[in-house]
């Protein structure tokens, strides 16, 4: 009869590990990077070709376009998107604070991303337009690198958005 | 020609008429020979003729209408060691009395299976790994559907409603079964998904299980990838049998607040009442199940009713013919992931609403003949309606109907005793009706042919092949798809015995799976962004090749070993994901994998079998050769622990279940679903247990059960993003008289 105890005492404490547990409450500050996208006055788009829009981070710099759609659908991504995919930013504002939760790591390519129309079977990538990016601050032609660290947010990253003179496309 | 057509008639009514007449019974009791206790289910089979039984609650059987000759008579329940009474003469009218005493030796009992080959025969005479399940192991662990209980045999995991052997199917969202699910015999998938419908297997009904592992498309055709499950139900018995079944359970309140959601107990309760009898040569079985799940998950809850009818009738002592219906009508919470893990027992918002109705049925016919003691056929037809629809808030959002009919004709031919042939033709017409699928008919057609050759008594050699024509038409014979129509399947296997206690075996066989009509055609907008769900009627079958060699070793009376070294080959794997160029999201096949590992299982029996384990472990090495990665949703390490003990009325199983940690899922699911914390995952490792009082034994035909799965309250997510039950305490009551 020993083993009829032993056994199931023994496979029990083989199984005692607990598992899956909700986390613990999150940090204050996510982590990534916030600031403010500046909307030029009185450059907002007719209403139906705004579908979407998202600020994008790009770990890759330059893109085409098979570097955009792989970049956000390969596995792991390097082009990630706030807010999620299918969710907007809100319209017609002068200005909208953000804060873009993202894992450690350098975004060479960080700008917004306006969602012309749904029909994405027909149109494909090229429903998408990038209508600003965060610049360098030396050389404001090009896009401005951010390293991403794991213990605080990255403030600052504003991004001036023109929808009547957007900038070179990248696919 | 009249003249002609009345003689037939009159003959065969004379032959029935003087066959009927000319007959015998036997009938007798079954005991366990150490403790004298009455065995239930014992299978009592006149070898060469159609007739058999099984023993009731109080181990007695009665078998009618032997015709008259001599028989060998055999006596098995999984667990003995089976007996056969040689010889025996049935004479007109006769009615002889035999009263058996079996021995329980769990090691050494030849246990008899008939998926591997398409016929009865010893476990010992099979070339790949075979595993059963009994129905006795079904009561015990309560199980209330199918994948339930696959859980607990040696290398099979599932992954939510997806069946894996051996890591053959990893987590397709659902649609394309890799493993393909018999029922008596017949494909059970359904028509649109091409996935196995757990849910409305008669799970009450079962005799056994039988899990062959590796392709078996050579004998079964498509879907057979990975592996095949055969689940044989309960044949009507002579005597009158009543079966009722209760159960209640009540799930564990969350040991964190966050998930504790509601402010009432949560239960699980169902059960069934069948009843069996025999009235000349009608047989009928009619069962009615309920069952009800609160879930302990929100809109997770099921209401579910089953109608199970079997009708049989003995043209003679040689033919039989029966009638099986299976009914379900299911309403279901759609629960799909979880809102986050912080609140895990709770699905993302959008499906908070959301249920799925469906009624599910299937009617199946079969004949079976034995011309000879070397030669005998079937005919088996199954037609299998499957009807769902989901709804959110009221609204009917999508629907689909499948209606797939099969027919399946059989031919078993002894040449000598040592050399057996087995063939058949098999052809099938299935249609699909879905506003997300389209309206798509489909139409197959095959024959198989297997030779098994004994040259000596210590070596068996088995070969066979399978031709398969399959089509899906955009309409009604228009427009067929471009996927290829034709596959053939060989296989090959050897059995050699040098010892009495010793087995060794080597096989290859060939598996297929067509694509589904969910793969092929599925056309909507998904919840994430307007990215669309595209079809591609370009897919190839998945193929795969499985090679195993293995040794079986009886040790001692009540030691035994099997050793199993297995590679699966895997070819055009179906994945659904983003085609970059697109922009869409497609099916196509994109995966060429190697899944190699290997499978050890011992039995030990102690304390003259008082106590008996059943271990396994199954190491799989799955690698996505496409990416040169490991594949997703394929544990490593399967470990499985299975203690059962007998202590006089007192039975008890302990069961403990190891799967590790998946390492590779699909990201973008995670991504794109979304869903939150998806990648928090952890390895399985549940322990559960059932203590029954078996009055049967003392002749009251009760049983009374108390079964606790997942003991330990061990929290683990099966598929991502869902909350796997928590600690719950059944308790059931049988009853069988």
């Amino acid at each position: 009869m020993k083993q009829l105890i032993i056994i199931p005492i023994c496979l029990t404490l083989i199984a005692c590990d607990g598992g899956l547990a909700p986390p613990p409450p999150k940090p204050p500050v996510e982590l990534g990077f916030s600031g403010t996208i500046y909307y030029a006055p009185g450059s907002w788009p007719p209403v139906d070709s705004l579908v979407n829009l998202m600020i994008f981070a790009s770990q890759i710099y330059p893109l085409d376009s098979s570097l955009v759609s792989t970049g956000l659908f390969s596995d792991p991504p390097t082009i990630f998107l706030y807010p999620q995919i299918g969710q907007s930013l809100s319209f017609f504002e002068d200005s909208t604070s953000y804060s873009f939760p993202l894992k450690s790591g350098t975004y060479k390519y960080i700008g917004v991303l306006q969602q012309l129309s749904s029909d994405m079977l027909t149109y494909g990538i090229r429903v998408f337009r990038v209508v600003g990016f965060y610049r360098d601050p030396l050389i404001p032609s090009q896009p401005g690198s951010v390293v991403v660290n794991d213990t605080s947010q990255i403030e600052g990253i504003n991004i001036n958005v023109d929808f009547q003179n957007p900038p070179a496309q990248p696919f | 020609m009249k003249n002609f057509v009345f003689n037939t008639a009159l003959i065969c009514l004379l032959y029935f008429a003087v066959a009927q007449a000319q007959t015998g019974s036997i009938s007798g009791t079954i005991t366990d020979a150490k403790t004298n206790e009455a065995l239930t289910g014992v299978n009592v089979i006149v070898k060469g003729t159609t007739r058999g039984s099984t023993t009731n609650a109080l181990g007695n059987y009665l078998i009618k209408k032997i015709p008259i000759g001599t028989f060998d008579i055999t006596f098995s329940l999984i667990g003995y060691i089976s007996d056969t009474l040689h010889h025996v003469t049935i004479r007109p009218d006769s009615a002889q009395t035999f009263h058996i005493q079996l021995i329980q030796n769990p090691i050494k009992a030849e246990q008899v299976v008939v998926t591997a080959s398409r016929r009865e025969q010893s476990l010992r005479e099979v070339p790949v790994s075979v595993s059963t399940i009994s129905s006795n192991k079904i009561a015990d662990h309560v199980s209330v559907r199918l994948d339930d209980e696959l859980r607990y045999v040696p290398g099979v995991n599932m992954m939510s409603d997806q069946v894996n052997i051996r890591g053959s199917s990893g987590y397709s969202r659902g649609v394309g079964s890799r493993v393909l699910i018999l029922i008596d015999g017949l494909p059970y998938i359904t028509g649109d998904t091409g996935e196995i419908p757990w849910e409305t297997i008669p799970i009450f009904q079962i005799d056994r299980i039988e899990v062959v592992k590796g392709a078996g498309s050579t004998l079964y055709g498509s879907s057979a990838l990975g592996g095949v499950i055969n689940i044989i139900t309960k044949e009507i018995s002579e005597l009158p049998e009543t079966r009722v079944r209760l159960f209640s359970g009540l799930y564990t309140k969350p040991s964190y607040k966050q998930w504790d959601w509601s402010e009432n107990n949560r239960f699980n309760s169902g059960g069934f009442i069948s009843y069996s009898n025999r009235v000349g040569s009608f047989g009928y079985l009619v069962s009615i199940s309920r069952m009800v799940d609160e879930s302990y998950r929100v809109n997770d809850v099921y209401h579910r009713w089953g109608i199970y009818s079997k009708l049989s009738y003995q043209f003679s002592e040689y033919q039989s013919l029966a009638f099986t219906t299976n009914f379900q009508w299911r309403k279901h919470g759609n629960y799909f992931w979880w809102k986050s893990l912080s609140e895990a027992t709770r699905p993302a918002d959008s499906q908070l609403s959301g249920e799925v109705n469906s009624a599910r049925g299937n009617m199946s016919l079969a004949y079976k003949e034995i011309l000879s003691n070397q030669f005998f056929y079937s005919i088996k037809a199954i037609y299998f309606s499957n009807f769902w629809q989901d709804n959110t808030s009221g609204q009917v959002n999508n629907t689909a109907a499948s209606h797939v009919t099969q027919i399946d004709a059989q031919a078993t031919y002894s040449i000598t005793p040592k050399h057996t042939l087995t063939g058949g033709v098999v052809a099938n017409y299935d249609r699909v009706f879905s506003d997300i699928f389209g309206n798509h008919p489909g139409f197959g057609a095959g024959f198989y042919l297997q030779d098994e050759f004994a040259p000596m008594q210590s070596l068996r050699l088995t070969a066979g092949i399978r031709y398969d024509w399959q089509r899906v038409w955009r309409e009604l014979f228009k427009s067929p798809t471009a996927t290829s129509p034709s596959q053939l399947n060989p296989k090959v296997g050897i059995v050699f015995s040098p010892t009495a206690t010793t087995t060794l075996r080597a096989s290859y066989g060939e598996g297929y799976r067509y694509p589904s009509v969910s793969e092929l055609f599925t056309s909507i907008s998904t919840s994430f962004s307007q990215i669309r769900i595209v079809e591609n009627d370009s897919l190839k079958p998945e193929r795969s090749k499985s090679y195993e060699i293995g040794v079986s070793q009886l040790l001692s009376e009540n030691f035994s070993l099997d050793l199993a070294l297995f590679q699966n080959d895997l070819y055009d794997l179906i994945e659904g994901g983003v085609n970059p160029n697109r922009f869409v999201i497609q099916f196509t096949n994109v995966t060429r994998a190697r899944i190699r590992g290997l499978e050890l299982g011992t039995k030990i029996d102690l304390f003259n079998h008082s106590l008996s384990t059943d271990l396994s472990y199954t190491y799989i090495d799955p690698i996505d050769l496409t990416q040169n990665t490991i594949l997703k949703f394929r544990p490593r390490h399967l470990f499985y622990a299975s203690v059962a003990a007998e202590y006089k009325l007192l039975h008890s199983v302990i069961d403990y279940r190891y799967v590790s940690r998946i390492e590779a899922i699909d990201e973008n699911l995670v991504r794109l679903a979304p869903i939150v914390d998806g990648d928090n995952r952890v390895a399985c490792s549940v322990v559960d247990m059932s203590l029954s009082y078996n009055l049967i034994r003392i002749g009251v035909p009760l049983t009374v059960g108390l079964t606790i799965k997942n003991l330990t309250n061990y929290y683990y997510a099966e598929l991502i993003g869902n909350l796997a039950p928590p600690r719950t305490y059944y308790l059931s009551l049988e009853g069988n008289w």
